[in-house]
């Protein structure tokens, strides 16, 4: 112990290059546990978005394109699909329910979905849940009603009975609006940390009903506008939808729907699994996660290497002070598990200063990570995989910290018997 | 001098006086008189069902797998240990396949046809299993349940209660 108390004295004098030398390791320990942790929170994100529904069905692409512009509002479909043949997958036999989803405008770049009460009755998140209605109901007849996602309300300021106006197009800044049909506010859904909550949701008929005078690509001029009470009164059953999911009464005729589905004489259409373009797609990503891992694992090595450099070069100095150690008594492995203790300090201190950054950093940026990338970054104490990192790192430290501490073993002895130095 | 800088004032003065830019409207950009587009809400044509029409008079339609082929009804609360590939249905936050169904042959998924319902096992697992490959194969150990055919649903088939999940290896 009071080897340990030496050493500890030893780095106080010397405290300016300690502390850099800790900064360093602090700074690369909590770019490493950075990595990990965005990378387990973002695939936890991801898996817990979608429950229970067995396929995603829309135009053909690809199957992560299409997983990720239906569920997780990224990217945009590459076409629409017919709403007769939603109706006619919604009838068959072996499906249980179907929820039809319309996408393609927004409001102050939160995405705007047309869909039907299946939506709120069907859809389930993380372990199976439903979504639940913090305040106010669904929509209902009236095509021009608006429930929003929990982030939508907050960031926006919304309540029950606000009029907003939706946009044409998904960008942040539109200046096409559709503002001669406003819509209220009748609903607003409690948080669910996925995508559901930066959405808005309208009928199906609402979203029809905005894009009802729409011609030529252009809204229309003068009598050829449509206002909202005319609006009210057409016959508003969409004719196309973007995608629609589907849940089935029994998970093994999965396969045999998703052929017929496939298959589709009336158009082409693609139907996914949900958790297999989810794999897909991770394995896509985990190329760039190693990439990104590997990266930060050299970064703690540097750091690393900076603290054997800092003491290798002290070593020289402290020649005296090694001399003077030896000379009141202490044998050469005392003055190696001094350097050692000393590097295991600094790593120690590196590492407990990187884990305070890294939270410092989680608690500043947790707002806005949530509010523009939907990733929810809790200040949940280290996983058991962090804590075998930090371990890792402090292993490493005394791995590198037994080599000045091996020189000066070696040079103790001889040091101590020479009269200059 | 003088006229120099009178010179330089009118430099800088004349752009800013002239260069105020009127706001322009992509509205405006239309012609007021331009034809009154009455809106047509009937459809125009009907060809969106023409695919169904031509497909119907090309080809029988496609053919079905077997969606409800007959399963072994004496399997029935056996003790079994299965190897097949994992299609996963339910993801945890952890990363973790709590359900899935079991196939006998990676690419199950639409490279070919399905493969016919009692050759798949819809496998439910309380810890799930951490799957890193799609094309991996797992040993299932657990109890098999056959649910028979009720009704023209095709509602047949293997079900199981994974008790142990663990990747295949190749027998030496």
């Amino acid at each position: 112990m009071y080897l340990f108390r030496l050493a500890m004295a030893s780095l106080a004098n010397r405290r300016f290059t300690a502390i850099l030398t800790a900064f360093a390791i602090a700074l690369s320990v909590c770019l490493l546990l950075a990595v990990e942790r965005v990378r387990t929170e973002a695939r936890a994100s991801f898996a817990s978005t979608i429950s229970g529904t067995d396929l995603i069905v829309g135009a053909r692409s690809g199957s992560v394109n299409l997983l990720l512009y239906s569920v997780f509002r990224i990217g945009n479909a590459t076409n629409n699909i017919r709403w007769d043949s939603f109706e006619h997958f919604a009838a068959n036999p072996q499906v249980k329910w179907a929820i039809p989803m319309s996408l393609g405008d927004s409001h102050r770049g939160y995405r705007v979905m047309g869909t039907t009460d299946a939506y709120f009755e069907h859809y389930q998140y993380g372990r199976r849940q439903n979504l639940q209605l913090a305040s106010g109901r669904a929509f209902a007849t009236d095509p021009f009603e608006v429930v929003l996602g929990a982030e939508v309300a907050d960031a926006l300021h919304y309540k029950l009975g606000d009029k907003l106006v939706l946009a044409h197009g998904v960008a942040v800044v539109s200046l096409v609006k559709h503002d001669d049909k406003p819509f209220t506010v009748v609903g607003i859904l409690q948080r669910t940390g996925t995508p559901v909550d930066r959405t808005l949701h309208i009928s199906l008929g609402g979203m029809e009903a905005i894009h009802i005078d729409w011609h030529n690509g252009v809204p229309a001029q003068g009598k050829g506008r449509i206002s909202a009470d005319q609006a009210r009164n057409m016959d508003l059953t969409p004719q196309a939808i973007t995608a629609f999911m589907l849940g089935l009464n029994n998970k093994i005729s999965t396969f045999t729907l998703q052929r017929q589905i496939n298959e589709f004489r009336g158009e082409p259409m693609l139907a996914i699994l949900p958790g297999v373009a989810l794999q897909e797609l991770w394995s896509m990503m985990g190329t760039a996660e190693k990439a990104l891992f590997v990266i930060s694992l050299f970064v703690v090595l540097t750091g690393l290497i900076g603290m054997l450099t800092a003491i290798l070069t002290s070593l020289n100095e402290r020649r005296r002070e090694m001399a003077i150690l030896r000379s009141v008594g202490a044998r050469p492995w005392h003055i190696a598990s001094l350097l050692i203790f000393e590097a295991f300090a600094l790593a120690l201190a590196g590492v407990v200063a990187g884990v305070g950054l890294l939270y410092v950093c989680i608690a500043a940026s947790r707002g806005y990570l949530q509010a523009n990338y939907g990733l929810d970054l809790p200040l949940a104490l280290p996983s058991p995989y962090e804590w075998t990192l930090l371990a890792g790192i402090l292993g490493a430290a005394l791995l590198m910290g037994s080599v000045p501490a091996w020189r000066a073993y070696r040079q103790s002895l001889a040091d101590g018997l020479s009269i200059r130095l | 001098m003088r006229r120099a800088l009178l010179a330089l004032l009118l430099m800088i003065a004349l752009p800013a006086w002239a260069a105020e830019p009127r706001d322009l409207s992509w509205q405006e950009m239309i012609p007021p008189d331009a034809p009154v587009e009455v809106p047509n809400m009937t459809p125009l044509h009907d060809l969106s069902n023409m695919a169904d029409a031509l497909s119907a008079e090309a080809a029988p339609a496609a053919k079905q797998d077997l969606p409800n082929a007959p399963v072994v009804a004496t399997l029935n609360d056996q003790h079994i240990r299965l190897p097949g590939y994992i299609v996963p249905l339910e993801v945890s936050e952890e990363g973790r396949t709590t359900e899935f169904l079991l196939v006998p042959y990676f690419g199950a998924c639409i490279h070919v046809p399905p493969p016919p319902s009692n050759q798949i096992v819809h496998v439910r697992s309380e810890i799930g299993v951490k799957l890193e490959e799609l094309y991996q194969p797992y040993w299932i150990e657990g109890q098999m349940q056959v649910k028979p055919s009720t009704s023209e649903l095709a509602d047949a088939g293997y079900q199981m209660e994974a008790e142990k999940i663990y990747a295949y290896e190749l027998p030496e």
